[in-house]
């Protein structure tokens, strides 16, 4: 069995130990006797939709970020349909913005790609620090936002909701969670720490794939020792 | 009333730094401030007085490397030097340095001075030191809490340079971020013009052009993003080098040519020592200084603690060393692996708000190399030991042991199979390990 990983534009979005994602989702599939396919894509490329089980978007600059979002705009009929279909997606930070349907910068708002019916507004006080959410699929998840958006997630039901830290909608909830396209503000990078996380991401391609959920269990010890940690420490 | 302030200013801060180091404290910053609320000109008054050159030493890493070396380069000369040698860089660890050096009535007898400062408080010094020359020896990503991503610092440098059109500028021109801050700027260059690391490739920061945004292209890289440099959408590209180093020999020391005539030969270890030899050198050089005794001087060179310290523990060597960000952590492996001796590692990671309290960017250190280094075992330490471990394992580490650092714990370490142990540490780590390593390690 083989998992393909679609790394979207590591030669744009590579801030804040994203690759972490990879890694983590790489490992994880490995331990369990499944091949990882890991496909960087970069920004010219064009991407094989058919071959993907898990799409990762992390976040970039600015620059890097429009760029990105304007790139993912032509082809946002295969994303999204991608989507539908139950297609996984891991979208951080940057890429939590430009999923959406439109965001604002200082020097305007940007179309989105329109996958998610939310809305990201800028704001000058950036917001960072530790974070920690509850969410009914997954439990606590931990991780570390740095952004400068405000999300409306409008209808969308969200990650989970803040326990510690301030979250994307400033409401107290985090992230969006959407079929199978999770989307969310945190770092960490997210996946090491939070493994049922990492673990629902790879039986959601695995189900689309093979029409198979059950996973083998692994030794989880040294990712829930820093998970406690993280929840003992920052909630 | 003026004169009163000043004395008063000055008494205090010495008062103040003279009570912290008896409570055990190395900082500077409470006395520099305290200092600058009794008299805020302070900074200018003194400063004022240094009859040569001020020189700011700015940058990711290396700039107290970078610093100390220029001050040793200086007061080998014979010239009075002020200079904030542990580090405190911002402006009131500035202040502190100034005050340090000044008598009780305000008098400062110094030739010249060599300051480090942090690249966020250059903007800030400049109001109150004239900035003859500033040298800025990389940009890497660091710390995105505190700094945010290159651009930010770039924009933050820029505006100090606006508040000094006559500084001379003394850059990285194999960083392209560095070499930005250069332009329609009085500048020169300092670089490494031959390519050493053939099989590096990586460059995961400043991969875009400043000026157009279109992508750099390498003919080589060093490490990161430095290397010979140019842009495929416009016509920035690495400038002219005036201090260049060649003929690099890497086996087991550091020796190289600066423009073909100097030959320097040195004791030290890493790569990205040239680099704060050059930095050092152009500086030096660009004051107008010359010297016949260089290798004498760098030899007797005391780096600051942890940069490679060698400590020996019940027989066997062990080396601390500073690393902080992704850049200055794949230095030091690189530098470990150069080291063909099987060794046991120590990786400790705290995230206090001086460490960055984000810490995902140990995911963007090249840990899985540590691999290949004859590594026989390895262990994670400091508040975020957890989450070490946790990268070690990813890194291809089955069974990292987690561990507090103790004078017994590292004394255990000393005892492993490995014939070397090696510490990488970041910065609040730094200090607490090498006081227990002072009081363990083999006495004569």
């Amino acid at each position: 069995m083989k998992i393909t990983i679609a790394h979207l534009y590591p030669d744009m979005l590579n801030l804040y130990g994203d690759s972490g994602n990879i890694l983590t989702l790489k490992y994880r599939l490995n331990a369990r006797g499944i091949e990882a396919d890991v496909i960087s894509y970069n920004i010219d490329d064009d991407i094989d939709f058919s071959s993907a089980d898990i799409i990762l978007i992390g976040g970039g600059g600015e620059r890097e970020q429009l760029t990105v979002c304007n790139r993912l705009r032509e082809m946002k009929d295969k994303l999204i349909a991608y989507a539908e279909d139950g297609g996984v997606i891991l979208a951080v930070c940057g890429g939590f913005e430009v999923l959406g349907s439109s965001y604002t910068t200082p020097d305007g708002t940007v179309e989105g790609v329109g996958l998610l019916d939310i809305t990201t507004r800028y704001v000058k006080d950036k917001i960072i620090g530790n974070a920690v959410i509850e969410s009914e699929l997954f439990g606590t998840v931990v991780g570390f936002e740095n952004h400068s958006g405000i999300v409306d997630i409008g209808a969308h039901s969200p990650l989970g909701k803040v326990i510690s830290g301030n979250g994307a909608d400033g409401k107290g909830s985090e992230g969006v969670i959407y079929k199978n396209v999770i989307a969310t503000y945190l770092h960490g990078p997210v996946l090491p720490k939070n493994p049922r996380l990492a673990d629902y991401i790879i039986s959601k391609a695995m189900e689309r794939r093979y029409g198979k959920t059950e996973l083998t269990p692994l030794d989880d010890t040294i990712e829930m020792a820093a998970h406690d940690y993280a929840v003992g420490r920052f909630r | 009333m003026r004169k009163l302030r000043i004395i008063l200013s000055i008494a205090a801060c010495k008062i103040l730094i003279k009570l912290g180091k008896l409570m055990g404290k190395k900082g500077s910053y409470t006395p520099g401030v305290i200092a600058m609320k009794i008299y805020p000109d302070i900074l200018r008054y003194l400063s004022d007085q240094v009859k040569g050159d001020i020189v700011f030493v700015c940058g990711t890493n290396g700039k107290t490397t970078t610093n100390n070396m220029l001050c040793t380069l200086l007061e080998s000369s014979g010239k009075k030097v002020v200079c904030n040698k542990v580090g405190a860089n911002m402006l009131a660890g500035v202040t502190v340095a100034f005050i340090e050096k000044a008598g009780i009535f305000g008098k400062l007898n110094a030739d010249c001075a060599s300051i480090e400062c942090d690249e966020a408080s250059l903007r800030h010094a400049v109001k109150h030191v004239r900035a003859d020359k500033v040298v800025v020896t990389n940009l890497f990503r660091d710390q995105l809490d505190r700094y945010g991503e290159i651009e930010s610092t770039i924009g933050l440098l820029n505006e100090a340079l606006e508040k000094c059109p006559d500084t001379l500028l003394i850059l990285n021109g194999d960083d392209p971020m560095s070499s930005t801050l250069g332009r329609g700027r009085k500048a020169k260059y300092f670089g490494i013009n031959e390519n050493c690391n053939e099989d590096v490739n990586e460059t995961s920061e400043g991969r875009f052009c400043t000026v157009c945004g279109a992508p750099f292209e390498y003919n080589y890289y060093h490490y990161s993003q430095l290397g010979d440099w140019h842009c495929t959408g416009c016509d920035f590209a690495r400038p002219h080098i005036d201090y260049a180093a060649d003929n690099i020999d890497l086996d087991g020391k550091l020796a190289f040519d600066i423009n073909g005539s100097v030959r320097l030969d040195l004791n030290y270890r890493g790569f990205y020592n040239i680099y704060n030899v050059l930095a050092a050198y152009s500086a030096y050089d660009a004051m107008g200084m010359k010297t016949d005794d260089i290798n004498k001087i760098f030899g007797a060179y005391k780096p600051q603690i942890g940069r490679m310290e060698s400590f020996t523990v019940g027989g066997k060597q062990v080396i601390l060393n500073l690393a902080k960000n992704p850049a200055g952590f794949n230095q030091a492996i690189a530098t470990v692996l150069a080291d063909k001796r099987s060794k046991d590692v120590l990786v400790a990671i705290n995230d206090a708000p001086s460490d960055g309290m984000d810490i995902s960017w140990i995911w963007d250190v090249d840990f899985e190399k540590l691999a290949d280094a004859e590594t026989l075992s390895v262990f994670a330490s400091g508040v975020r030991k957890h989450d070490t471990a946790l990268r070690l394992k990813y890194a291809g580490f089955e069974d990292v042991k987690t561990i507090d650092i103790t004078a017994d714990t590292l004394r255990n370490i000393a005892k492993g199979d490995g014939e070397v142990c090696y510490l990488l540490v970041n910065y609040t780590v730094l200090f607490g390990t090498q006081e227990i390593l002072k009081t363990i390690s083999d006495k004569g």
